[in-house]
């Protein structure tokens, strides 16, 4: 039985992100609603993309800070930020960084 | 990134003022309630403590008496009080502006910047404003 191809080459997992992230950023600039902006549907296939993504959105979140965390949470599965941060862009970056040198990641 | 006077079609350079660079550090909502070091909304970030996290006008109206305001009549400069809008489209909260003592408006926009504006209705591409609240200044 064929299978679907889920796993798409690095350099395309790497531009497919930086679209979508540019799209999410434009179409959602104006907004505070935390709920639009983390429905927006660019929003969502970067969810979608899976653990091929993480490295690619934890460079992005090291470099560009921007509320990536309920992304982060939802293809992890766990949530490294204090409670007492909710909402604090720049604590819940650092505890997200944290944990991922800590597993490993290169960032 | 999309400018402000692309999105909110009666802003121009005779009605509002940048105040600020852009950050997604705070939205609207932390800038009228007097914060710029985290975000605020029922869900995904701050709220404060003991509320339910309703995203409705009457949910936002408990947020901010727990800061002293109280809901008032109208948007209309009153001597000795400081006073907040809360805008709304399509049945959900989407924006607050804070009053100056001159009578203009103040309004962190999502991730862009903060503007001094001339009138609550330059930016109803956020749809109404539905309730205003005052507090003693």
């Amino acid at each position: 039985m064929p299978t679907l191809a889920l796993e798409l080459p690095a350099v395309d997992v790497e531009a497919k992100f930086h679209r979508l992230a540019d799209a999410w950023r434009e179409e959602t600039a104006h907004l505070s609603s935390m709920t639009e902006i983390i429905l927006n549907p660019n929003y969502q296939r970067i969810i979608g993309m899976g653990p091929q993504v993480l490295p690619i959105l934890l460079r992005e979140l090291r470099d560009n800070p921007d509320h990536w965390f309920w992304a982060l949470e939802a293809i992890t599965g766990t949530n490294p930020t204090n409670p007492e941060d909710a909402g604090n862009l720049q604590k819940m970056r650092q505890s997200w960084l944290n944990f991922a040198r800590k597993a490993g990641y290169v960032v | 990134m999309a400018s402000l006077e692309s999105i909110f079609k009666r802003l121009n350079e005779r009605n509002h003022t940048l105040t600020s660079p852009r950050t997604p550090e705070y939205n609207c909502i932390a800038f009228a309630a007097g914060e710029t070091h985290r975000w605020w909304w029922p869900i995904g970030a701050y709220w404060p403590d003991n509320l339910p996290r309703l995203e409705s006008v009457d949910g936002f109206v408990l947020a901010f008496e727990t800061l002293g305001y109280v809901v008032c009549e109208s948007g209309n400069l009153e001597s000795g009080f400081e006073k907040i809008a809360i805008y709304e489209k399509s049945g959900k909260p989407t924006h607050m502006a804070r009053q100056l003592s001159s009578g203009k408006w103040v309004s962190k926009c999502g991730n862009l910047e903060d503007i001094e504006h001339e009138t609550l209705e330059l930016l109803d591409e956020y749809g109404s404003v539905v309730r205003f609240l005052r507090r003693p200044s």
